[in-house]
Parts: structure tokens; C-alpha cells; sequence
């Protein structure tokens, strides 16, 4: 099969929404209503109930002049994803499609994922059982995984009408995505096409209007050295050798590996 | 060229194409007081303040004349730039000829054209003689330059001439430029001049009638082309044929006033013979004036528009209110006032999908105490448009079908089932009754079927038009007659059902040339995409480029032919004396640059709105002289010593219109939860508001409380010298629903536009403080 892309033309996104809609529409995602932001951006990033946001930023370039930026944003799909490698229940797997998704039988809500991802993306969405006992599951975009399995579209994508939103050939989109980076270029000088090389890549590709910083984005992502390191050698041993309990030990020595604070992991998570 | 519009945000499916044309290479122009969604998408944007169309337009008018960029072929030819004015025609500081200040209007007789001993209009070609329109129009925007214009609009000088220079430059015959408008245009005191000013600038540069160019209304809603084209305004009928008014006591004498002389409209009689028809069947016969008694009629200058509507209703004069998809408690404009207008009501039926805040007027969440409000209230529960099936009309005039997709929920029923039953229980109240009253009703040819449930099919069959007789669908409305002998319910639309096919269920997606999709669904009139496209061509009958052709003279076969189907008989040619005369609905087949129908004046000229930030810099006139002032207790104006900043309101991609449908929609209300106000970053330093702070803006009107949405998007004016700031707000917020929030329109003003009474929601002004 060949490969398949997402990509995300930010220049030609108008900023409607429909994509988030139909997002909360086919995978039948709750109503998760945020304090007012101050803009019109509904969502301040994306969250377990919210799988893609469209941000909104007002942005003044080198040149004294402006632009609203928006951005389409949710899962990346990295070839090389943290989650995965941080998943100590091999809960996260990539699919046939280079979708990354969570096996949700396997899933403990641990939140490993969550310390770990790159890029803000998965969060716990907490349910209850029939006693009323609470519980988490990792939550995220899926690209639409049970959609493509069909051959539709990815929701979002089908729901795009300016052409932001494309899904096709990896290798036709990237080569349409060098001309359309060109054609940008004289309007939005610092436009540049985002998929970093230091995670191999990933199924969704940007075409960014302004640097990945002013979108809130790593500018040149790269995997931490000890997730390969765990998931590859350290945790397939003590698996072995410990059993699971203690790999949950170690596994926390991991889980921050990417360094963020506990308040802001919470901060994340209240979207009640 | 965006004006007075923001398709990226409300009409977002429009915006497809736009960003299609984007591709393509074309240059996208916002022209909008607010950076929006559009203005990020567009390769110029230029702020203009609320309420000064006109300025800008009439610059750019007077750019194009100064540096001859008007292709002067098609002035000359087309348009009725040649012809010649009467002397009794004169503009002296800011009036025109014929005012009167006691009643606010002009005696438009003084605005005719020179006629010679004939009756025909003199004409001088070379455009020279100093009454001839095209000197005139150059000598009423010579007062329009650059920068007395950017001093009004507040525009960046180098923007507007940057606008100027590119917009001008599709005068070339091989270029095409189109103008986008919505209610930013229209919805002022000189609204209706606003879309004047456009179509002159369209005429002058040869933009209309050709393929990629005109004057495009975004609707905000589905179907506003089609209920306009089925008379929902009080002063029209179907087809727009005029409304009969006291001063027509005959059907004769209407049909003298509806008639002119020459013209496609001599057509009128046939047309409204066969509108009777449809109306009273056999009731309507040669005998009785095809029962034009039997019609309603307007006492002759009564406005019955939506605002004197509530004026009237607020002086106790209305029993009753018929809502079908209404709600003017969020809708309207001064909408306190319009709460205690309904009080005033014997009864209301509000039809609608979701209890309106308009329906719940009487609610305390609305502020009012139950017991007191003595109005009956009854709601019924309308179905939505996926649970019905009819068709949807849009600006390009595409009559689209739509099936039904899910049976109704509930109890609710689409909007034609409950007229239908309405009319059959009117039928069945008055049928042993003979009063002036019962009369209409009984001669009612109501023919839909037996039951409570409409047979929609029929409803099209008669709008098409048949033979009475036979009842044999006829092909188009030149088919009908005035003798009685067929029936037809809108003569635009006549021919989208001729046989067994209903033409507005096509679906045949095929490019037939130009992008006209000639097979999918129906365009009235008789299937043309281009109005007025005789102008597509030049005067000889040519393509005026071959990268454009729209239609074109086929000298060997002797008729028109290209991509549409031409707007009068192909066979027209050269020799006919109507050969270019593309402005079939105008008496001289001419676009009317100079035009004696509107009431403020034969060329568009700038006034200030109501609440004025500064004097006119025009002229000594503030307000449009011939805007009505209705009624007192309603009308109530703020002065800018108290409400100093300038305020517009508006749509968001999210919401809908009132916002019944959308802010009940879980995952869309979750997207636009809040009632926010936007303010520049300047405005909240002076003010000390903070980003979210909730504020308080309050007009003439009274005050509303909303969020703060400090924004580098709004930045102040510099007008006439001084500096202004402006503020917007949505206006889709009310109590009910999942996302409230208080309404935008209880601070607008209750004051229309001279022509068409749209009130002026666009531009008013206000004052800002933390809550
Ligand atoms: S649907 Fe497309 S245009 Fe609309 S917000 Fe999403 S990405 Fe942008």
C-alpha cells in the first residue's frame, strides 16, 4: 500500500470550525466547554474530549505588518511517537495508515502518553463504570482510523471546504506541498513545511504560514534519547526479569523525561 | 472586492470558490471596519469606518474617470451615461433638486431625461455635453478625492489608492472584477445607495453582464433570494410586479402604473393576469378583473416595513403576529422597545424550531413579570430543512431541490404544511359567509390536495405555470397571456417545470463552458447563469476577449450563442434597434448610472448614519435627507459628547442569524459560548479594561453586559483629524438555548434606509466601561 498524508495547508484555512465539528460529530466526542479565553479560540489546545482545536494568533511580522494564523491542530502522527515508546502496556500502536491509536482494552491510564508526547497532544479522558467508579483512557485523534478502514475520508478532512484539509499520496501531497510552499512564500516569507525530521516524520504535514514557534509548535522536535533507550532495551528486560509493578517504578523515573510540571499536566487535563 | 461582507466567516461554503479563484491568481480585496476571517484571507485589506460606503466607492468612481481607466465602448453603449438630463435637475450641498424638507422626500419628476419632440431621450455619445449623465457623475465625484475621502473613511491613504489602482484595472474588456456584498452594505440609513454605488462602479468599469464580474448579494440565509422572489416583502408580489395600493382602484389602473412603455416589463399584464389566475381560479375572469378585487391593497405611501411595523404594534394598532422563522427581540433593532411592542399584541404565533426569545418575551428571564403581559401566546413546532423537502433559491439565483433526508420529529411540521392547513381551516370558517372579509378567502383557488398534508409537486407545477384549460405545464413565461387562460405563480420562475422534469432537481455537475453548469439545476429566468449578458459582448456582437465569452452574435447561423442562454430572443440581430440594449428590465435598455427611482437622489451621495461621530464633510446635510424618522418613542438618537466611540454588529461563522438554531446546538454553542464585545488594544488602555474583563456598553438605547475581547484586529480611526474608536459585537446572543448571552440589539437604532427600511444595525455609536 502506499503511503497516505495528512496535510494541513494552514494558508488557505479560514478559520470555520467545521473540521472541529465534524471531529466531535463522527467520534461522538462530549461537550467540553471552556472558560472564556479572551479570544475567539473556543479551546486553549487540544484535550481527551477535543481532538482537534483551530487556534487563533494574532501575530505582527519583522515588517511592522499582521496576520491572524490559524492552525488546525491535533495528533501529528509522528513516525517516531513518544507515546508509543512511553506506553508501558504497548497500549499505542501505529496502524496500517501510519495512524498512531490507543488500544483502549490495554490502556491503564497510567498517563505515561501524556508526560511524554512531544506535542501536548493525548490527554485522560475520565469515565465512570455502572458502580460509579472512575477510570482513564488515553485519548486522542485517531486519523479517522475506523474511517479509512472504510476508504472515507478522515472527518475533518471531508468537512474542510477551502482546502486546508487534504488526505492523499504522501509522496504527490509533499511535492504539491514544495509548489504551494513557493507560491506562499512571497506573502509569508518564513512559511516552511513542517515535518520534523528528528521523529522521522509524521502522518499529518503542516504547511506553516510563520515559524513552528509562533504556533506554539517545537521548532525541531526530537525523540529523548531515554524513551528509545526504554522502550527499546531497559523495559523489554525488566519486563523480564521484574514483572510489571516494578516496571511501573521505573517507568515513572521516565514519565519525565520530558520535564513538565505537574500543574500544568492538571491544567491540561480540567476540561470539564 | 469584499465590502460590506465577510464570506470566510458567514458564508463559508462561498468562500470555496473564492479560494478557488485564489489559485487561480486572483486578488482577493476586504474592505471591512474589523479584521476578520475574510480580511487574513484577502491580499489587500483596508479598514474603512462604519457607514461610509459611499465615500469610498464614490472615490474610487471618480479614480476611474480622472485616469480614464472605463472602458468607454461599453459606457457609451450600455449604459445611459449618454443621455441627457433635464435642466431641472441640479445638486447644491448635499440636496439634489425637487426637496422637501416637510416631508422628507423629493418630486422626482425634476431628475428626467431630455426628451425630443418623439419621446425619445436625447443622447450624445461623445460623452461632452456638460447634462449628459457621464459629465454629471464626473463632476458629482470630483468632490470625492483621495484624500477628503480618507479623512471620512479613516483608510490608509496608500491602501486606498493601492485598491483604487488594482480594482480600476479590470476596466480592461479582458479582465473582470466582482463585487461581494451582505448586510454591511445595506443595512444603514443609505444602505440602499450603497449597493447603487457599487453597481455604478461595476457599470462604469464594464462588470457587468460579463462572466466573473456583477454585483453579488451574499444572503444570509438559504433561501432570502427565493422568499424575496416570492414577495416576503410587504410591497411587492411575486416576481416582483409591484403591489396593488389604494391609488390602483382598477386592475387597469394598476396595470398602467406597473407598465412602462417599453422594455421587457410591457410583458407586466400577462404576468399578473396569470398571478390572479393561480390566486382565485375560476373566480378570476375577464368579468370581474380577473378578481383583482379580491387581492389586498396597500394604502398608497404607508410603509409597512418591519420597523413601522413595531411602531404601530407599539401604539396598540396590531392585534395579532403571524412568526414563521422570526425573532425580533434578538433580530430587531431597539429591541427593549420591541419586548413592550409585543405586550401589545392580542395574540402571537410563533413558529419556530426552538422556543424563541421572542416567543418567550413574556418570560421572566426577559425581564418582565408573567402575570402582566396579557398577550395569548402559541407556538408551533416548525421541522428543519432536512425533514422536509422544496427548494432553496441562492444568489446566483440557482433554484435547487432538496428531498427530504429524516421524517419530522415530534409534532413539528414543515412550514407549507401549516399554511396549508391554516388556509383550509379559513376555507372551512368563512365558507357560508359573504363579507368583505370572507370574499378573498372563498375565492380562493386552494388546490394542493385533499388532506392536512400538501402535495408539494403541485405547488411546483403552479409555479411554473400552466394552461387553465388543460392544465398542461406551460415551457416558459412566454408562453402566458393576460386573457385569463393560464395560471402561473411566479413568472421568473416559469419554465424550471415545463413537462414531467423538474428542472431544480437536476444534478449534472458537467462545466458546460465558463463555469455556468448550465445542467444543474434551474436559474431563473429561463435557465440564464448572467443577467443582462447581451453586455458580454461588444456592440458589433463579439466577444469583448476570447478568454471570457459568455455569448456571442453567430453571424453564419444568425442567432446568439456560447456559454449561456442569452437574455432575450437569439435570433435579435443587427439590425434590430434593440441590439444593444443588455439592461432588459430598464424602459431604455440601459444601465442606470443616473436612476430617478431611489429616493435620496439619482447618484449615491454620502450622509452620515443617525448617531453621526462627526459633521459630514461632504455637504452642510448630516442624515440622508429622504430617510423617514418614524415613530418618537422608538427612535431615540445618542449624541457623540455622551457616545463617543462607533459601534457595528455582526455575524460569526458559528452562529446563526438570532442564534435559535445554532446556540442550541451542543457542539457549536460549545464553540462560540460567550457574548463578547471586540476592542482595540488602545480603546481598553484608555478604558483600564483587561483582557476577559466583562464590560458594559451602553447606547441611547440602553446597556448590555459582555465579555471583553481586546484585539490588535480593531485599531482606531483617524477621522478629520481626530482620533475615533470603534467597537463590534455579535449580535446572535439571548437567553435562551445553551449559549446565552445578552443581546447586541437591544443598543442598535430603530431607523431605516430611505428605500428599503433595513434598519441601520451597521453604524452607531456608544460608550464602553468595566462592569
Ligand atoms: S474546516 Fe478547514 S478551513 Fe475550516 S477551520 Fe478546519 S481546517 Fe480551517
Amino acid at each position: 500500500m502506499p503511503e497516505y498524508i495528512k496535510f494541513v495547508d494552514v494558508t488557505k484555512c479560514d478559520g470555520c470550525r467545521a473540521c472541529m465539528v465534524a471531529c466531535k460529530n463522527w467520534n461522538d466526542l462530549p461537550v467540553a466547554t471552556e472558560e472564556y479565553s479572551g479570544s475567539i479560540q473556543s479551546h486553549e489546545k487540544v484535550n481527551a474530549y477535543t481532538w482537534n482545536v483551530i487556534t487563533y494568533t494574532e501575530h505582527e511580522t519583522a515588517d511592522g505588518g499582521f496576520e491572524w494564523l490559524f492552525r488546525h491542530q491535533s495528533c501529528l502522527h509522528c513516525v517516531e511517537a513518544a507515546c508509543e515508546k512511553a506506553c508501558p502496556e504497548d497500549a499505542i500502536s501505529h496502524t496500517e495508515f501510519g495512524s498512531v491509536v490507543v488500544d483502549h482494552d490495554k490502556c491503564v491510564g497510567c498517563g505515561y502518553c501524556v508526560q511524554n508526547c512531544i506535542f501536548d497532544v493525548i490527554e485522560l479522558a475520565t469515565y465512570k463504570d455502572k458502580n460509579g467508579k472512575e477510570y482513564r483512557k488515553a485519548q486522542k485523534c485517531t486519523l479517522c482510523t475506523d474511517r479509512l478502514e472504510q476508504g472515507l475520508l478522515p472527518a475533518c478532512v471531508r468537512a474542510c471546504h477551502s482546502g486546508c484539509l487534504q488526505y492523499g499520496k504522501k509522496e504527490e501531497i509533499l511535492a504539491e506541498a514544495e509548489k504551494r510552499l513557493e507560491k506562499v512564500k512571497e506573502r509569508f516569507p518564513n512559511a516552511n513545511i513542517y515535518n520534523p525530521p528528528g521523529i522521522n516524520g509524521s502522518a499529518t504535514v503542516y504547511l506553516l504560514a510563520e515559524k513552528p514557534s509562533v504556533y506554539g509548535l517545537p521548532e525541531d522536535p526530537k525523540l529523548p534519547a531515554s524513551l528509545t533507550l526504554w522502550k527499546d532495551y531497559l523495559r523489554p528486560a525488566s519486563k523480564a526479569l521484574m514483572g510489571v509493578t516494578l516496571t511501573a517504578v521505573l517507568g515513572a523515573v521516565i514519565a519525565n523525561a520530558r520535564n513538565k510540571g505537574p500543574e500544568e499536566q492538571e491544567g491540561g487535563q480540567d476540561n470539564q | 472586492m469584499v465590502i460590506g461582507a465577510n464570506p470566510a466567516e458567514n458564508h463559508p461554503i462561498s468562500f470555496r470558490w473564492i479560494q478557488k479563484a485564489l489559485d487561480k491568481g486572483a486578488t482577493l480585496i476586504s474592505v471591512d471596519p474589523r479584521y476578520t476571517r475574510t480580511s487574513q484571507m484577502a491580499n489587500i485589506y483596508a479598514q474603512l469606518r462604519s457607514g461610509t460606503d459611499i465615500a469610498f466607492i464614490g472615490g474610487m468612481i471618480n479614480y476611474v474617470l480622472q485616469n480614464e481607466l472605463y472602458p468607454k465602448d461599453y459606457v457609451v453603449h450600455y449604459t445611459n451615461a449618454a443621455h441627457i438630463v433635464a435642466e431641472t435637475y441640479s445638486f447644491d450641498d448635499g440636496l439634489f433638486s425637487g426637496y422637501d424638507p416637510e416631508t422628507r422626500s423629493y418630486d422626482k419628476s425634476q431628475w428626467a431625461f431630455e426628451t425630443d419632440e418623439n419621446g425619445n431621450i436625447k443622447r450624445d455619445p461623445t460623452l461632452q455635453h456638460p447634462r449628459c449623465v457621464f459629465q454629471l457623475l464626473k463632476k458629482h465625484y470630483s468632490r470625492y478625492d483621495v484624500d477628503t475621502v480618507c479623512n471620512v473613511t479613516g483608510t490608509d491613504k496608500e491602501t486606498y489608492l493601492k485598491i483604487c489602482e488594482i480594482y480600476g484595472s479590470t476596466g480592461r474588456m479582458d479582465k473582470a472584477g466582482t463585487i461581494l456584498y451582505a448586510m454591511g452594505g445595506t443595512q444603514h440609513t443609505v444602505g440602499s445607495q450603497n449597493i447603487r454605488a457599487y453597481a455604478i462602479l461595476q457599470m462604469l468599469l464594464g462588470n457587468i453582464g460579463i462572466q466573473g464580474g456583477g454585483v453579488n448579494a451574499l444572503r444570509g440565509e438559504s433561501n432570502v433570494q427565493g422568499s424575496t422572489d416570492f414577495a416576503l416583502l410587504y410591497h411587492d408580489t411575486p416576481g416582483y410586479m409591484g403591489m396593488p395600493t389604494t391609488v390602483d382602484p382598477t386592475y387597469e389602473d394598476f396595470l398602467n402604473r406597473i407598465t412602462p412603455k417599453s422594455g421587457f416589463k410591457t410583458n407586466f399584464p400577462k404576468f399578473f393576469t396569470s398571478l390572479l389566475k393561480c390566486y382565485y381560479g375560476d373566480n378570476a375572469r375577464p368579468d370581474n378583473e380577473f378578481g383583482y378585487q379580491f387581492h389586498p391593497k396597500i394604502t398608497n405611501g404607508k410603509n409597512y416595513s418591519f420597523l413601522r411595523m413595531f411602531d404601530a404594534m407599539y401604539r396598540g394598532e396590531i392585534e395579532g403576529l403571524l412568526l414563521f422563522g422570526s425573532n425580533p427581540v434578538i433580530g430587531g433593532a431597539n429591541t427593549y422597545k420591541l419586548q413592550e411592542a409585543l405586550g401589545n399584541l392580542k395574540w402571537m404565533v410563533a413558529v419556530d424550531l426552538f422556543e424563541t426569545e421572542t416567543s418567550a418575551f413574556w418570560q421572566k428571564a426577559a425581564g418582565k413579570d408573567p402575570a402582566s403581559v396579557q398577550t395569548e401566546v402559541i407556538f408551533l413546532p416548525a421541522c428543519s430543512s432536512y425533514e422536509k423537502e422544496g427548494s432553496v433559491t441562492n444568489s446566483g439565483r440557482w433554484m435547487q431541490y432538496r428531498w427530504q433526508a429524516i421524517k419530522p420529529k415530534g409534532e413539528s411540521k414543515p412550514d407549507l404544511e401549516i399554511v396549508h392547513m391554516l388556509a383550509r381551516r379559513l376555507k372551512d370558517l368563512y365558507k357560508n359567509e359573504d363579507t368583505p372579509a370572507a370574499r378573498p378567502i372563498n375565492a380562493l383557488y386552494w388546490n394542493y390536495g385533499d388532506s392536512d398534508h400538501p402535495d408539494i409537486d403541485l405547488v411546483c407545477r403552479e409555479i411554473n405555470g400552466y394552461e387553465w384549460e388543460t392544465k398542461k405545464q406551460v415551457s416558459g413565461f412566454g408562453e402566458l397571456k393576460d386573457d385569463g387562460s393560464t395560471a402561473c405563480g411566479n413568472w421568473i420562475y416559469s419554465g424550471f417545470y415545463p413537462g414531467d422534469e423538474n428542472l431544480a432537481k437536476r444534478r449534472d455537475n458537467k462545466d458546460t463552458g465558463m463555469g455556468n453548469f448550465l445542467n444543474w439545476a434551474y436559474a431563473w429566468p429561463a435557465n440564464r447563469r448572467v443577467i443582462y449578458n447581451r453586455a458580454s459582448a461588444d456592440p458589433t456582437g463579439k466577444p469583448w476577449s476570447k478568454d471570457r465569452i459568455g455569448i456571442y452574435w453567430d453571424e453564419a447561423q444568425g442567432k446568439w450563442v456560447g456559454n449561456d442562454v442569452p437574455d432575450f430572443v437569439a435570433t435579435k440581430g443587427p439590425d434590430d434597434p434593440t441590439f444593444n440594449d443588455p439592461f432588459i428590465m430598464q424602459p431604455d435598455g440601459k444601465g442606470a448610472i443616473f436612476s430617478a427611482a431611489m429616493n435620496e437622489g439619482p447618484f449615491p451621495e454620502h450622509y452620515e448614519p443617525y448617531e453621526n461621530p462627526i459633521k459630514n464633510v461632504f455637504s452642510s446635510v448630516n442624515l440622508n435627507p429622504a430617510v423617514q424618522l418614524g415613530d418618537k418613542a422608538l427612535n431615540t438618537a445618542g449624541d457623540i459628547s455622551k457616545y463617543p466611540i462607533i459601534a457595528t454588529t455582526y455575524r460569526v461563522s458559528e452562529h446563526w442569524q438570532s442564534g435559535i438554531m445554532t446556540r442550541n446546538v451542543p457542539w457549536l454553542a460549545e464553540l462560540m459560548p460567550y457574548m463578547y464585545v471586540e476592542i482595540s488594544e488602545e480603546l481598553a488602555k484608555e478604558k483600564g479594561i483587561k483582557p476577559k474583563d466583562e464590560v458594559i456598553i451602553s447606547t441611547a438605547r440602553g446597556e448590555i453586559k459582555a465579555y471583553a475581547m481586546i484585539t490588535k484586529r480593531f485599531k482606531p480611526y483617524k477621522i478629520n483629524g481626530k482620533t475615533f474608536h470603534h467597537i463590534g459585537m455579535p449580535w446572535h446572543y439571548g437567553y435562551k438555548g445553551i449559549a446565552t448571552g445578552e443581546i447586541a440589539n437591544r443598543l442598535t437604532p430603530h431607523i431605516g434606509d430611505a428605500n428599503s427600511t433595513i434598519p441601520e444595525y451597521k453604524a452607531f455609536l456608544c460608550d464602553i466601561r468595566r462592569a
